[in-house]
C-alpha cells in the first residue's frame, strides 16, 4: 500500500478516552437445567 | 517530529480487506499480507519481525496501513482488479469481483502511535469503522456485522 513518501512522514500520538472496539459479545443464555422430575 | 501532546480523537482512515473464512467464520484479512486476520471485537496491533510491538518504527515499513482518501483505497482496488469503473456513490456501482472472493473497503479507525504520511498512516492499533462488501452477499455482510459490531453494506 504506497501511502506516500517516507520523508513526508511525521509521528502522531493519539490516546483516546475509550477504545474504539465494541464491547464483546454477550454470552448466550445458557439453558435452564431441567430437574428431574417423578414419572 | 513527534507531536507534543497526544491527541484523543482516532484518526478514520480507509482501506482494503480480504473476507477469507477461518475455520466457521468469515473474517477480515489483511490486504497485503496473506493469512493475517483481523481478531472481531479488539482491537488489531501491529506486528514487525524486526522490532515486535513497537511497531510502527520510524525508518522501517512496519505498522496497520492505510489511506487518507477513499480515493486512494479504490485505486489500489482497482490496481488489482484491473477494474476500469468508477468507484463513486452509491457504492453498488462497484461490480461484482471473482465469486467467493469477496473484499472490503471501508473506514477504519486508527490510535497509539501513528506515522503519518502525505498519503496514508502506519499506525500501532487499528478496528474497523464501517464496510462497504464487494463480491459478497447480504448473508456475509450480516455475518461480519455481527461479527465485527460495525455497520457492513452489501454491494
Amino acid at each position: 500500500m504506497d501511502i506516500g513518501a517516507p520523508d513526508t512522514e511525521h509521528e502522531i500520538e493519539i490516546a483516546p478516552l475509550e477504545e474504539p472496539v465494541p464491547s464483546p459479545a454477550p454470552a448466550p443464555a445458557e439453558e435452564p437445567v431441567q430437574e428431574p422430575v417423578p414419572a | 517530529m513527534s507531536s507534543s501532546a497526544a491527541l484523543i480523537e482516532p484518526i478514520v482512515a480507509w482501506r482494503l480487506w480480504h473476507v477469507r473464512r477461518h475455520d466457521d467464520l468469515y473474517r477480515l484479512e489483511s490486504f497485503t499480507w496473506h493469512h493475517v486476520s483481523w481478531p472481531a471485537r479488539r482491537r488489531f496491533e501491529a506486528e514487525c519481525s524486526t522490532h515486535g510491538a513497537a511497531a510502527p518504527v520510524e525508518g522501517h515499513e512496519c505498522g496497520i496501513y492505510a489511506f487518507k482518501t477513499r480515493e486512494l483505497a479504490e485505486d489500489l482496488l482497482r490496481r488489482y482488479t484491473g477494474v476500469r469503473q468508477h468507484y463513486g456513490r452509491p457504492y453498488q456501482e462497484l461490480p461484482p469481483l471473482r465469486q467467493g472472493c469477496p473484499i472490503a473497503i471501508g473506514r477504519v479507525s486508527l490510535w497509539g502511535r501513528i506515522l503519518a504520511r502525505e498519503n496514508g498512516f502506519r499506525a500501532q492499533y487499528a478496528y474497523p469503522y464501517d464496510l462497504f462488501l464487494i463480491g459478497g452477499e447480504d448473508g456475509l455482510a450480516r455475518e461480519l456485522r455481527r461479527l465485527y459490531a460495525v455497520d457492513v453494506w452489501p454491494s
